[in-house]
């Protein structure tokens, strides 16, 4: 059984169609891309699988539980779904050590000492325990990402999503991003990934789910979506950073 | 004129009176500074309610408060009520009417500082799982403390101030014992000048500690 499957899920704000009839399956240990272009629906996507955006209809199983179920705790859901900001969302008054413990001590309630060994264990995977001390503003993108991914593991949840994980940060951060991505995905992390940086989702990922208007165009290879596929305008998206990639 | 030696026997004499004045005022200026800041959070807390009613409340507080002179507040209930058969000491009232009116500040001055946070980090708080008292004790408050402490402070600084008022309704503070050295002996320059001396000494202690409470408060890394 998948770890999240999506059937039919619509998103309209208004008289606006965001997501007309999305399905997607994600199993347990994989690693999902999701590509398409600017206001395709992508973060939209993400943020209904943890209901910070409700869906206007149709159903998301996670671990087999219908999340617009009667009686879901939603608080309880969105611990369990990692969610890594594209912007990373750190908390701005808290040290880099700080933000991994303020959900462990509060949501988890573990005492200080059990929260900050499991935040260090945390930061320290991620290769970031030594700036535990710092705040937010004295570290790199790319180290608020990490610190991001960090606070994200440190709920075990069970899947990770990260909403276009390379936009903020410099072009040549792409490699070290994937690299990442592919570690914690062998490490059996299950991540769900949109973006719309082909250079990523190249190194991350034999499979892209292409999403586009709301609806699921195409779930291929890159190389097909790039040569072979029927539609103009999928095959010029993929194409178009085929150097770069 | 043997005005300087008047003056200060006089002094001398009421500096008992004087001194528990002082202390009164005092006393005031700390409570209302503390209950108009607790208040004052509540009031804030309440600024961003899901519902829209509350929201409106909120704002009408804080509109009818600041927009009234807290004089009007002050006479109202202190002269006002009594013809409703419900009479108040002064004491009570300028804690009452100063906390309402100074809460309202308060909390305008931390909604300012609300829009100053980030939104994403609001939704990275929920994301996470945590709940609306949650995000505003763990999140938005710490922030919007931290921001707003020169606007808190300067508050502090006119809550001292403005406690002189409150002898006009015969809370018998610093100033109204002034007011009746003043009367014994008529030298009303030197004893408003002294008054102005003591607000003016007492002011600087409080901007001395708010630049070290700013200090203390500053994140590393951000200007505030």
């Amino acid at each position: 059984m998948a770890l999240i499957q999506i059937r039919n899920l619509v998103k309209r704000f208004g008289t606006h169609t965001v997501l007309d009839g999305v399905n997607l399956n994600l199993q347990k240990g994989e690693m999902k891309v999701v590509m398409g272009p600017s206001g395709c629906g992508k973060s939209t996507l993400l943020r209904c699988i943890n209901r910070l955006v409700e869906p206007t209809s149709g159903t998301i199983l996670v671990r087999d539980q219908d999340i617009m179920g009667p009686g879901v705790d939603v608080r309880a859901l969105r611990q369990s779904i990692g969610f890594v900001f594209q912007q990373f969302a750190l908390y701005r008054h808290l040290t880099v050590l700080g933000n991994v413990m303020l959900g462990l001590r509060k949501l988890r309630g573990m005492s200080r000492a059990e929260a900050e060994a499991q935040a260090l264990f945390q930061l320290n995977h991620l290769e970031m325990a030594d700036h535990r001390d710092k705040y937010p503003s004295q570290i790199s993108g790319g180290q608020k990402q990490r610190v991001a991914i960090a606070r994200a593991l440190a709920m075990d949840p069970a899947v990770v999503v990260f909403d276009e994980p390379t936009s903020a940060l410099d072009p040549v951060m792409v490699r070290e991003v994937a690299e990442l991505f592919n570690r914690l995905n062998r490490e059996g992390v299950t991540l769900l990934c949109v973006t719309h940086d082909l250079a990523l989702a190249s190194q991350i990922a034999n499979r892209v789910i292409f999403l586009d208007q709301g609806v699921i165009r195409a779930d291929d290879t890159l190389e097909n979506l790039a040569k072979h596929h029927p539609n103009d305008q999928v095959r010029a998206f993929f194409g178009q950073n085929k150097g770069q990639s | 004129m043997n005005g300087w030696s008047g003056f200060q026997r006089d002094l001398l004499e009421q500096m008992p009176l004087i001194l528990a004045g002082l202390r009164q005022t005092l006393q005031l200026t700390v409570i209302i500074s503390v209950t108009g800041l607790l208040f004052g959070l509540v009031v804030f807390y309440f600024s961003n309610s899901p519902y829209q009613w509350v929201r409106s409340l909120i704002q009408g507080y804080i509109s009818f408060f600041i927009g009234t002179p807290l004089i009007v507040l002050l006479f109202l209930m202190y002269y006002g009520l009594p013809q409703w058969g419900l009479k108040l000491s002064p004491f009570l009232v300028a804690v009452i009417g100063f906390t309402m009116n100074v809460a309202a500040y308060n909390a305008a001055y931390l909604t300012t500082a609300r829009n100053g946070l980030d939104p994403s980090e609001i939704e990275s708080a929920r994301a996470q799982g945590f709940g609306r008292g949650q995000i505003f004790r763990w999140i938005t408050l710490p922030q919007v403390l931290r921001l707003s402490v020169p606007a808190l402070t300067n508050q502090c600084i006119g809550n001292l101030k403005d406690s002189s008022v409150a002898f006009l309704i015969q809370y018998t503070e610093f100033f109204a014992r002034i007011q009746e050295l003043a009367a014994t002996n008529f030298q009303f320059f030197k004893a408003y000048l002294l008054a102005a001396a003591v607000y003016l000494g007492l002011v600087s202690i409080l901007v001395l500690t708010a630049r070290q409470v700013e200090k203390w408060t500053r994140l590393p890394g951000l200007g505030r």
